[in-house]
């Protein structure tokens, strides 16, 4: 009865690994927000896994409907349009997963998220990493590669940042970065030499100092 | 309205069989009004079967122009207003729920309106039928509920007036339900709304039937205009989307044996309707003239006019806290009568609220009767069964 889904974020290429962080940052019996839900399969892991009180916001329809007959709460909103009527910290954890490369405005967000929630977990595709940043230098042209798969003229991911940019935003922001996990070839390290230029995605724990 | 359908209601197969609309008495309500109002009949249907825990019953609460009869087979063959919805195995599973349908306080479906008589005056209320609110239909409801020996209600769910419905059952009677579905409602009519209901009860104003002297209580009088039927063609195309009226009509002539224009208003001036739309619409007016009865239309409109969750301070989210029922409000893109930001002026109170709310805007292209269009049935289908599958 339901359509196939595609897929238009950077897919998380082994998925499981950023997921199974994202779960190992939050506290069992907590009030999590994702912003970007999908379908729901982290707040239906989330459930299963952590006993979470999940709710999700997504744009696309379909998807929508899949949380619904999950049994997830969830919302049709746009994250461009901040999280008006959510209460300062009304949720422990807001997660924005793969989705921050995408929004129109990411600052105006992630002070939304700080506002809501208690602490924010945020992940990202890593532009500073050493293949796409050699595809950038040696060929001269916008890279396409597992984390940004889509050539530059048709793509939703419209902000490329790395790492490094990320550190210096959190901190431009008065927020504070509480951990920072990468994933290097499907692996998770915290506190990896190099991670700015190793790491396909960062995942990083943060909140309002 | 689904596009190249002529149907008035979603495509339905009657799956549930044959329903008789039954009929409750009680001994009246006190209006929001201070009035007294009584004795009541109730016109109800229900299907499928009461839980011995008394706890999967679903109660159907229908727009404006809805009768008691939502799922199956009439004893006259009719199918139900939303039976693609309701029955076994649909969104709505009467395999699963015990759903409750009955015709609203003020109707002229089998329950007291303004055709009932008045035991005064022995004589129909007609325009002398007290003003009613969204609450009071909301009680008459409590009160069938009630009757049915049900405590609190799995669901209700309704769309457009019984959205509004829904939501008041859930400000007013917390403990009576554990969730509620509203389709494209708001919590306050807009300007707008209150607008089209005036010009729709001043066409049936104007009719001829105004003027018949009546000093009498009771206020019978002949009916002899078109004004209801003027009415439902404005109502008419606040439902549709100017996509679906595209899609539909464009600007397709009736009559198919003339090449281009007529050039003429018809016989004697009295136009008939050259366009499609046109005709369309008259034919809506002209059924909804044999089907209804244009003293409910005043006394429902005037109701929905009332209908104002906010109040003079504007403050919804107060007006929410009492909430404890499981909220799913659901929107469609094409709704410009109470389009998606009525619905996001909800969804923001009740997050305000700390309410447990689900949100869904439907990319449907029919308008404000999206929810009884073909097209949606599928989505809606899922939506609804998967919710009320989620409540416990």
């Amino acid at each position: 009865m339901s359509a196939d889904v595609t897929e238009i974020r950077t897919p998380f290429h082994k998925f499981e690994v950023g997921f199974n962080i994202i779960i190992g940052l939050i506290a069992p019996g907590t009030r999590v927000l994702d912003l970007g839900c999908g379908s729901g399969t982290l707040l239906q892991r989330l459930r299963e896994e952590k006993d979470v009180e999940g709710c999700g916001i997504e744009l696309d329809q379909e998807k929508v409907i899949r949380c619904i007959e999950r049994g997830i709460r969830v919302m049709t909103l746009d994250l461009d349009e901040g999280l008006e009527g959510f209460p300062d910290l009304s949720y422990e954890y807001v997660v924005l997963s793969r989705t921050l490369q995408q929004l129109m405005n990411p600052e105006r967000l992630i002070k939304e998220m700080l506002r809501v929630g208690s602490k924010s977990i945020i992940t990202f595709p890593n532009f500073g990493h050493w293949k796409v940043v050699f595809e950038y230098v040696l060929k001269g042209q916008t890279p396409v590669s597992e984390t940004h798969p889509h050539p530059w003229y048709n793509t939703p991911d419209i902000h490329r940042l790395t790492i490094r940019d990320f550190r210096a935003f959190i901190q431009e922001m008065g927020a504070k970065i509480e951990r920072e996990i990468h994933i290097i070839n499907n692996v998770p390290y915290e506190g990896a030499f190099w991670a700015n230029r190793r790491a396909e995605w960062g995942c990083c724990l943060i909140s309002a100092a | 309205m689904a596009i190249g359908s002529t149907k008035e209601y979603a495509d339905s197969d009657g799956l549930y069989g044959r329903v008789n609309t039954q009929y409750a008495e009680f001994d009246g309500i006190t209006l929001e009004s201070g009035v007294f109002l009584g004795p009541l009949t109730v016109a109800y249907e229900t299907y499928g079967t009461l839980s011995p825990e008394l706890d999967n019953a679903v109660l159907i609460l229908h727009a404006l122009s809805g009768d008691a009869h939502a799922a199956g087979i009439d004893a006259n063959g009719r199918l139900g207003w939303w039976d693609a919805m309701i029955g076994p195995g649909k969104g709505i599973d009467t395999d699963k729920y015990f759903v409750i349908s009955s015709n609203c306080l003020g109707g002229c479906k089998g329950t007291t309106g303004p055709c009932s008589i008045n035991l005064g005056t022995e004589k129909p209320f007609g325009r002398s039928f007290p003003l009613i609110t969204m609450g009071d239909m909301v009680n008459v409801q409590g009160l069938l509920v009630q009757h049915l020996g049900i405590e609190k209600l799995h669901n209700v769910v309704g769309g457009s007036m019984g959205g509004m419905q829904a939501l008041e059952w859930a400000v007013r009677h917390p403990d009576q339900v554990r969730s509620a579905v509203v389709i494209a409602a708001t919590a306050r009519l807009s300007p707008q709304g209150i607008a089209f209901n005036w010009v729709g009860r001043n066409a049936i104003y104007s009719d001829p039937a105004r003027v018949c002297p009546d000093t009498e209580a009771g206020h019978v009088y002949q009916k002899m205009g078109r004004g209801l039927a003027v009415a439902r063609m404005i109502g008419h195309i606040t439902y549709l989307s100017e996509e679906t009226m595209e899609a539909k009509f464009g600007r397709k002539l009736r009559l198919k044996d003339i090449d281009g224009y007529s050039y003429s208003l018809g016989e004697n001036g009295m136009e008939g309707g050259e366009f499609e739309v046109e005709s369309y619409l008259q034919h809506q007016g002209s059924s909804f003239m044999r089907r209804f009865d244009e003293d409910s239309y005043i006394i429902i409109t005037k109701a929905i006019d009332y209908f104002d969750l906010e109040g003079p301070r504007g403050d919804l989210v107060t007006a929410f806290e009492n909430i404890s029922a499981k909220m799913l409000i659901l929107s469609f893109n094409s709704d410009w009568l109470y389009p998606t930001s009525m619905s996001l002026t909800m969804v923001r109170a009740l997050q305000a609220a700390k309410k447990h709310v689900s949100f869904v805007e439907l990319d449907l292209p029919y308008g404000h009767d999206s929810f009884l269009a073909n097209a949606g049935i599928p989505s809606l289908t899922r939506i609804i069964r998967g919710f009320l599958n989620s409540v416990r």
